[in-house]
């Protein structure tokens, strides 16, 4: 279901047979519409949920977390069904953030949103989420923010001279029904967005009357009454598909803030060894039953740093699906350190599901580092630092901008290979679409060249033989969006050569 | 900052130690709040009452109430005067007040409370303590509830100080040296950084804080600038800038397989007039074209 959902989740000519002379289509070939015979809801094919989208790696159905980077690094989203966990910070100042991301995220998607907290009361959670920023004023906001960012489509090219008539490709994403959305964390969404969507709070000290006499039980009450409440909403909202014929199909997005912690009456933040051990255990395992009979995703943030048993994490973080931890530098030496003077906090990707799949990516960037602008959270490679010229940003996994301006880009001369080779070696240049590519100069320079020394390579990998010279511009073979492709890269097609 | 402690509003954690004790500093803070016209509402467990009452005077003492858990924690006289349920539900009490205007709660001591008390509970109580303001509709500046905590920071491990400081809205930890007392504060703004400051301060016989400058540390979010150490750019094995010289010569670099003008704008002016490109295709004597497609099967 979900790799025939692709066709429709795409552009929206499905309709339409024949599009001759589009503006904006770069390609000759056509796309054909549904059959005559016509769509029935049987057909669950073509049925799309808003926000969401397959996988290209294995067509699993995935709902951005709210920070188009973060899609990135997790592998293009956040799967349906699973949990996505993170490791609160030591003063707990950037763990709601991605929080607020996620759940504003299912605002302006449409989704369903079901907050549970034992802190806030989720009304309140509600109103602070931060504000999208779509269509026009999306292009003027990320200007501002995003550090100047030449255009070059006056320049004559002198490689890439075939492309100079190529409409430039959007950037950025212009309307509510893409995937994955910009926020601007300075201003609060508007209320009739919080309106016209759809949510559930859950407020632990509303729920729980303090005065009970509580026998002690293998689940903490706090959580039992979590888990009724989703129970619930799944069932009567029907999004376990137990009233298939009622509506559309939509996504159920789950976010629990602070669990573990002692508001919700676990112990585990307390004592090393103490009576209710398995209680935030056995509810992740429970929630995470719940989760995969049912379309939803679910965000929680659990304050690591707090549990004083480092089993209790291990099996809370083997027990969730996929794991993001932050660490800010507040406090620690690290703060003072200069390769991390222009961060506040390291993220860590400590884990990523392998769902349908034998093997899963480890995500072989290591050193990653977040930054809290006043506008935007964004999440950028520690050793850029230096490396970049200008002050761009190279999220991972982006078919993108080389700004080599500054380097020596004569045809096979040895700073032009150390250049490259170091970005190589970085693992930053992976996936290269000329056309997708602001510098299209630099993409086909880069294409074209094979005459790398391998001894510049700080780490060496195996690659296939380089690409033929062929001299007329077209593209043989672009190294597509294999990033996050299965096992360690091995195949990077074409771009450098090991001498034997 | 010390002296504005208070108006920060939530749970202010005082840790103090052996070496530098924090009642004084507790006495300092609910004297300038009774004499703010605020009230004070103290749940003594740790000294008796006149001993906590001694120093203050008459009027102060006046807007004090004192709840007394020192006498007889367990209600064993049975005379009624002491509240009944111990100190939980003193605590409870406090948060089911409803008179209204501004609050201050002391707590002496918090760790009195964390040794006799299960700890979620305890948390939780604290938490709805603290937030009370918000229950109550609207919380202008002048209706907030500061708690004022006193935890002895010895007598516990690092899971309830975490635990605790992750509760507070601001912590001060007591310090000093050379005989002058030092106060850390650590101030939690909510959706904003954090700010820390150390400020040396002393306590006048008569409870009245008086702030020092001592080895002078001025208040800043941010520690000391850091020691410029070495620079990353340095012993690159690649160029990151271009002279003069080498720009010149990479823009007069001739590359390879380049038409001549006259053939690229020939070859560029016909796409100028489609908008789409074009496919042609012949297809071979063993090409079997099919126009279905053959995903069309598939029954997903």
């Amino acid at each position: 279901m979900a790799a025939a959902a692709s066709c429709s989740t795409s552009t929206r000519s499905t309709g339409s047979v024949v599009v001759a002379a589009s503006r904006n289509s770069v390609t000759s070939f056509q796309r054909r519409g549904p059959r005559a015979s016509g769509t029935d809801s049987g057909c669950s094919r073509l049925v799309s949920i808003a926000g969401t989208r397959p996988s290209v790696r294995n067509g699993q159905l995935l709902v951005s977390t709210g920070l188009p980077a973060l899609d990135q690094l997790l592998g293009g989203g956040l799967a349906v069904g699973t949990v996505l966990l993170i490791e609160e910070d030591k003063y707990n100042i950037y763990s709601p953030l991605l929080f607020k991301y996620f759940l504003a995220e299912g605002i302006v998607t449409g989704h369903t949103l079901l907050v549970a907290s034992a802190k806030e009361d989720p009304a309140d959670i509600l109103q602070e989420l931060p504000a999208p920023l779509l269509d026009d004023n999306c292009k003027k906001e990320c200007d501002e923010d995003i550090c100047n960012h030449k255009t070059e489509s006056n320049i004559k090219m002198k490689i890439a001279w075939r492309y100079q008539l190529l409409p430039k490709m959007e950037a950025r994403p212009v309307s509510s029904s893409r995937f994955g959305h910009y926020y601007d964390v300075s201003k609060r969404i508007p209320q009739e967005l919080i309106e016209a969507s759809k949510w559930h709070g859950f407020f632990l000290p509303e729920k729980i009357s303090s005065t009970l006499n509580l026998e002690p039980c293998s689940l903490n009450h706090g959580y039992i009454k979590l888990l009724q409440f989703i129970q619930n909403i799944i069932y009567e909202e029907g999004f376990d598909g137990s009233n298939p014929q009622k509506k559309q199909k939509n996504i159920l997005r789950i976010g629990i803030q602070n669990l573990g912690s002692p508001l919700w009456g676990d112990d585990i933040c307390w004592t090393e060894n103490c009576d209710s051990n398995h209680s935030l255990t056995k509810f992740l395992y429970m929630l995470r039953g719940l989760l995969r009979s049912s379309l939803s995703a679910c965000i929680i943030t659990v304050p690591t740093h707090l549990i004083q048993n480092k089993a209790i994490i291990a099996r809370v973080t083997n027990l969730s699906d996929t794991v993001v931890g932050l660490e800010s530098f507040i406090g620690s030496e690290k703060e003072t350190n200069p390769l991390y003077k222009d961060y506040h906090g390291l993220i860590h990707i400590r884990q990523i599901p392998q769902l349908n799949n034998l093997i899963y990516d480890v995500s072989d960037v290591k050193d990653l580092a977040f930054k809290l602008k006043r506008k935007l959270f964004t999440i950028e490679w520690v050793q850029d630092n230096y490396l970049r010229q200008e002050r761009n940003i190279y999220p991972p996994g982006f078919s993108y901008l080389l700004k080599q301006k500054d380097s020596a880009w004569g045809e096979g001369s040895l700073q032009h290979s150390t250049f490259l080779m170091s970005f190589l070696a970085k693992g930053i240049l992976v996936s290269f679409c000329v056309r997708c590519s602001e510098n299209k100069e630099a993409a086909v320079g880069i294409q074209s060249c094979h005459t790398l020394a391998a001894a510049f390579a700080s780490r060496l990998v195996r690659h296939s033989e380089p690409l033929e010279q062929t001299g007329s511009g077209r593209i043989r073979q672009a190294a597509g969006p294999r990033l996050w492709h299965d096992g360690p890269r091995q195949e990077a097609p074409g771009l450098l050569v090991i001498p034997p | 900052m010390l002296e504005s402690l208070l108006a920060l509003g939530g749970l202010v954690l005082l840790r103090d130690s052996v070496e530098w004790e924090g009642r004084s500093l507790l006495k300092a803070l609910i004297k300038k709040s009774a004499l703010c016209g605020e009230q004070v509402h103290i749940l003594g467990c740790e000294v008796s009452e006149e001993e906590f009452r001694e120093g203050f005077d008459s009027n102060i003492n006046s807007r004090l109430v004192y709840h007394d858990l020192f006498r007889d924690p367990l209600n064993w006289s049975e005379t009624g005067e002491t509240l009944p349920g111990g100190p939980l539900e003193a605590l409870r009490a406090l948060c089911r007040r409803t008179d209204p205007g501004p609050v201050t709660i002391a707590l002496d001591s918090l760790s009195w409370l964390l040794l006799h008390l299960p700890c979620t509970t305890l948390c939780q109580t604290l938490h709805t303590l603290s937030h009370q303001d918000s229950c109550h509709g609207d919380s202008s500046p002048g209706e907030q509830v500061h708690v004022l905590g006193l935890l002895h920071e010895e007598l516990h491990g690092p899971g309830p100080l975490g635990v605790l400081s992750s509760l507070a809205q601001t912590e001060v930890t007591l310090s000093g040296a050379m005989g002058q007392a030092s106060a850390h504060i650590l101030y939690r703004r909510p959706q904003q950084r954090l700010t820390h400051q150390t400020q040396w301060f002393s306590i006048l016989p008569d409870f009245s804080l008086e702030l020092q400058g001592g080895p002078p540390l001025e208040p800043q979010p941010y520690p000391d600038p850091r020691v410029p150490s070495m620079d990353p750019t340095t012993h690159l094995t690649f160029n990151l800038r271009l002279s003069k010289k080498e720009r010149e010569a990479k823009d007069s670099l001739t590359l390879p397989f380049q038409f001549s003008s006259e053939k690229q704008q020939a070859l560029l002016c016909p796409g100028l007039g489609q908008a789409t490109s074009h496919i042609f295709y012949e297809p071979d004597a063993y090409d079997d074209l099919d126009q279905e497609d053959p995903d069309d099967d598939l029954d997903v």
